[in-house]
């Protein structure tokens, strides 16, 4: 069995970067007046699960969620049940040609797992509450998932490596 | 055996993501257990000390909300403070008027001033009270401090009153303390004068004027100004300069005094002064 180490410490530490920024400074691009704030790790656990596959992606996705859910203080075990499902279902969008790692096409792969992610988090969050699953929709999950579609575009603009062409990757 | 093998790595990926998935259940579940609360404590230890470094970065965007909230705040409460002293100065002036009115033994209707005019050689005040009220022509106006003038002309609830500040105006008037007569007037521009005083009169800077019981107008004993200037007119006549009691300027409330002309004495005089042919 062949663990690419490198490639594990490199996850590691964009996750624990993006954790902590995630709890420390994602306010500088929150809409406070909408009570809203982008998912960053979740961009980053569907870019592992695109890539690496669906254990990895759920392996991360569990252990990223567990540390934001010890350091949040709510639910524990609740970011890191929608984590790993969603880190797992973006290991679907693996392909040979990463294909959903090019542009756009990126962008779909994170609203869509970005919806199943906050649908899986605030429909339990809310369960037991007098709140309307629909208004939990487009109060929440909806307006939640579109942020972090809009965030994970910049994702797109990103220079990509030297000698790795995707241009034969065309989104059509 | 090798079957149930391939079998289970067929399928590893799903048995991951049970176990994963059982994981978060189980932590989910046990949300107030001792370790769990330990544990968070420890984390959130840890990362506290951390982020409050962090804390100390402004955010920009709330910085100019809350500017933008204390901006409005500091406008109303402005507003709020401006109207409280208003509240108090007009609670002064009440008090004080009160206290007057009721010090007074003459009967007064209490009036405030809705116009004025201090800038012209005829000046006038216009007070929200008339005839409805008892005010009519020739009442005098006053306020604590003293005289202001008397009314001119009048309508069912307003009335308008010539000040000291009027060239028509003239009032006989007495130095309190050596009660030397004289007659004031305004000059048009900015002093109040008082004339046919004798040149060898008693006055000095700091006597007070008041209205003479010779003025068929004014009760007497009205206070009207100070002496601030005493010079000599001509070979025979004192020139008085006097600054009025009352501040026309921040006038506001006045009384009107129910005190008429004497007609008796009015037409004796005139018809004594004007004989028939």
């Amino acid at each position: 069995m062949n663990i690419d180490y490198k490639s594990i410490i490199r996850n590691a530490i964009l996750l624990f970067v993006l954790i902590f920024v995630q709890k420390s400074l994602v306010w500088f691009i929150s809409l406070s007046q909408l009570n809203l704030s982008p998912d960053l790790v979740i961009i980053a656990l569907i870019y592992i699960g695109v890539r690496e596959g669906k254990i990895s992606g759920a392996v991360y996705g569990f252990v990223a969620g567990l540390l934001l859910d010890v350091l949040s203080g709510s639910f524990l075990g609740l970011l890191a049940l929608s984590y790993t499902v969603s880190a797992f279902i973006a290991g679907f969008f693996q392909t040979e040609n990463d294909r959903f790692l090019v542009r756009f096409n990126f962008i779909i792969a994170v609203f869509a797992i970005s919806i199943l992610s906050n649908f899986i988090y605030f429909g339990l969050f809310f369960q037991g509450t007098p709140i309307l699953f629909a208004k939990v929709m487009l109060l929440y999950i909806f307006p939640s998932s579109t942020y972090t579609t809009i965030i994970s575009l910049v994702y797109t603009i990103l220079p990509k490596k030297k000698g790795y062409d995707r241009s034969y990757l065309s989104e059509s | 055996m090798k079957k149930l093998g391939q079998l289970i790595l067929n399928i590893k990926e799903y048995l991951i993501l049970s176990v994963l998935i059982v994981f978060s259940l189980a932590f989910l579940f046990s949300n107030d257990n001792t370790q769990v609360r330990f544990l968070r404590a420890v984390a959130v230890g840890m990362f506290g000390t951390v982020q409050s470094g962090i804390s100390s970065i402004p955010n920009v965007f709330e910085l100019q909300q809350e500017n933008k909230m204390l901006r409005e705040n500091n406008i109303r409460l402005s507003n709020e403070v401006s109207g409280l002293k208003e509240s108090k100065l007009e609670n002064i002036r009440l008090t004080r008027s009160l206290s007057f009115k009721e010090s007074t033994g003459l009967g007064l209707v209490s009036a405030n001033v809705v116009n004025k005019s201090l800038i012209q050689t005829r000046n006038t005040i216009t007070l929200n009270v008339g005839e409805n009220d008892s005010v009519y022509i020739n009442m005098p106006v006053i306020t604590d401090a003293g005289l202001v003038g008397r009314i001119v002309s009048t309508s069912k609830n307003y009335s308008i009153a010539q000040i000291l500040l009027n060239k028509d105006l003239r009032v006989t008037v007495k130095v309190q303390r050596s009660r030397v007569d004289g007659i004031l007037s305004y000059d048009g521009v900015s002093s109040l004068t008082a004339t046919n005083i004798p040149k060898n009169a008693d006055v000095v800077v700091g006597d007070v004027i008041i209205t003479s019981e010779y003025s068929n107008l004014f009760p007497s004993g009205l206070p009207i100004g100070t002496v601030t200037e005493t010079g000599n007119l001509d070979n025979l006549f004192k020139k008085i300069e006097i600054t009025p009691l009352v501040n026309f300027l921040s006038l506001e409330n006045v009384f009107v005094l129910k005190y008429l002309v004497n007609k008796e004495r009015y037409f004796l005089e005139k018809s004594y002064q004007s004989p028939k042919k």
